[in-house]
């Protein structure tokens, strides 16, 4: 019973979800996908880390620094 | 040969489709799978007045294995000089401090929000991850990181699970992430609330390092919604307990009608008047949600992201991010514009008031006060005909905070308390093949 609700949510999403795979033709494309500049993120969140007192979200908190 | 190159190219996309990665690795990774690519960056952040420089270079490297096995690594050096705020509050006269190392002392000009100048650092950090298919549909990804500076070693594991459903429209994962950091605080660890002393006295601090553990758990949704645009959300939790402190920032005790700092005469060298060290909870646990949406209409792209973050310090923050990459000739121009906002801590204090009860912990650093940021900025990327990719991005960024007005006491008012911080950022990359 547990697992109803899961099954349910996923269900939803499959009816939104009706993209076959041979209609993945733009969001095949490099700039399409989520993680498409992980260095320049990298940078960002490593600016923002030390300047601002959030961090993380798109990913791991970030950190590993002295500067905050 | 040109419309084969096309044909291949499209081919391969199907392929990669048919994988149904909905994350697609570039194209090009399916037909030189043996092959390293690199992305290659070097950064150049400048705030205004002559504070924080830093200049920083970093590579990335990734090999395919072939069936979606990954492996990448990064190494990155920095470099940062200039001066930043310690704290302490402007007054109408030069005012003197201790540096950090207890050894010298610094003087600011009247007037003059103090900023300790004697910031110098160089940092490495190398991180590796291996990415991997584990079953049918799920895909297990481990990292681990490494970072050192002069004052500062950062180590750290983490672990990541992802599993697709519905045709792959939809993955759910779980990551974990553990790090613990060693802080050996120039001139010693200053014991929170104490006073700052002459030069040579350093019975105000404690001698060798402390360390901060951090653990964050990830929870991620990621969602193809339609034929052009994927959504993602994440939910994260992060758990910081041990050294949490700046060692190197202060408050002013200030007279209680005046607000003036309370002077005080040095033996030999040192401060001019009153300075206490912060004192910061050691636990903090901070929450956050973020959304992220790409959308393709035609060619151009754009991406916006929002998050939510709250913490048990009292700091709230809203970060909004748009991204728009329009094509242009053999590349692509992409104006990105950023704002964040957040609350105080609820222990900001811009000074501390002589003869009112000491607080248990209270810090004037800026990065803990009331403030809204912007980020205006814009990228040119440009494709070469070896398939590789250069690109330079500017961005402007700017801060703007206040104290609370029940927090500023007599001449305080009269006199800058929280000063804007502008910076420039300029940075150039290079992506390509081996």
């Amino acid at each position: 019973m547990k697992k109803l609700p899961f099954c349910l949510v996923l269900l939803g999403l499959a009816g939104c979800a009706g993209v076959q795979p041979w209609e993945r033709d733009v969001l095949a494309r490099p700039e399409m996908s989520l993680d498409n500049a992980p260095l320049e993120a990298a940078i960002d969140d490593h600016i923002y880390f030390s300047k601002e007192a959030s961090s993380g979200g798109r990913g791991f908190g970030g950190g590993g620094c002295g500067c905050n | 040969m040109k419309n084969n190159d096309n044909l291949n190219a499209a081919l391969a996309a199907a392929t990669c489709a048919l994988l149904g990665s909905a994350v697609a690795a570039p194209v090009a990774a399916q037909e030189e799978s043996s092959g390293w690519s690199f992305d290659s960056t070097l950064l150049y952040y400048g705030e205004s007045d002559d504070r924080v420089r830093d200049i920083s270079a970093a590579v990335a490297a990734q090999r395919d294995f072939g069936d979606e096995r990954k492996f990448s690594a990064t190494l990155t050096a920095d470099t940062l000089t200039g001066a930043s705020a310690s704290g302490a509050i402007a007054l109408d006269r030069p005012q003197t401090f201790t540096s950090p190392s207890g050894r010298a002392v610094y003087t600011t000009a009247a007037g003059a929000v103090p900023l300790d100048d004697t910031f110098l650092d160089t940092r490495f950090a190398l991180n590796a991850s291996w990415t991997q298919p584990l079953a049918r549909l799920y895909t297990v990804s481990a990292g681990v990181g490494f970072s050192t500076e002069y004052d500062y070693t950062h180590l750290g594991a983490n672990l990541s699970l992802a599993r697709d459903f519905n045709k792959r429209n939809t993955t759910l994962s779980a990551g974990v992430a553990w790090s613990q950091d060693d802080v050996d605080p120039v001139g010693g660890r200053p014991i929170p609330l104490a006073q700052m002393l002459d030069v040579g006295n350093d019975s105000n601090k404690r001698n060798g390092g402390e360390s901060k553990d951090v653990l964050d758990l990830l929870l991620g949704f990621t969602q193809v919604l339609n034929r052009t645009t994927v959504l993602r959300v994440n939910y994260s939790y992060s758990d910081s307990s041990g050294y949490l402190n700046d060692p190197y920032k202060l408050l002013s005790v200030v007279d209680p009608l005046t607000g003036d700092t309370l002077a005080r005469v040095p033996i030999g060298q040192g401060p001019d008047g009153v300075y206490l060290f912060e004192s910061r909870p050691d636990a903090r646990t901070k929450q956050s949600l973020y959304a992220e949406v790409k959308h393709a209409f035609g060619t151009p792209v754009m991406h916006f992201a929002y998050r939510y973050m709250t913490d048990d310090w009292g700091i709230d923050s809203h970060t909004g991010e748009v991204r728009l990459r329009w094509p242009l000739g053999d590349g692509y121009i992409e104006p990105q514009l950023r704002y964040y906002t957040q609350s105080a801590a609820d222990f900001y204090r811009a000074s501390l008031v002589n003869g009112a009860a000491l607080p248990r912990y209270a810090s004037a650093d800026f990065r803990l006060g009331d403030f809204d940021a912007t980020t205006v900025g814009v990228k040119y990327g440009h494709g070469t005909t070896g398939g590789n990719e250069w690109s330079i991005r500017a961005e402007y960024y700017q801060q703007t905070g206040s104290v609370p007005q029940e927090q500023i006491i007599g001449n305080q008012a009269r006199r800058e308390q929280y000063p804007d911080l502008s910076a420039v950022i300029v940075q150039f990359g290079y992506r390509f093949r081996l």
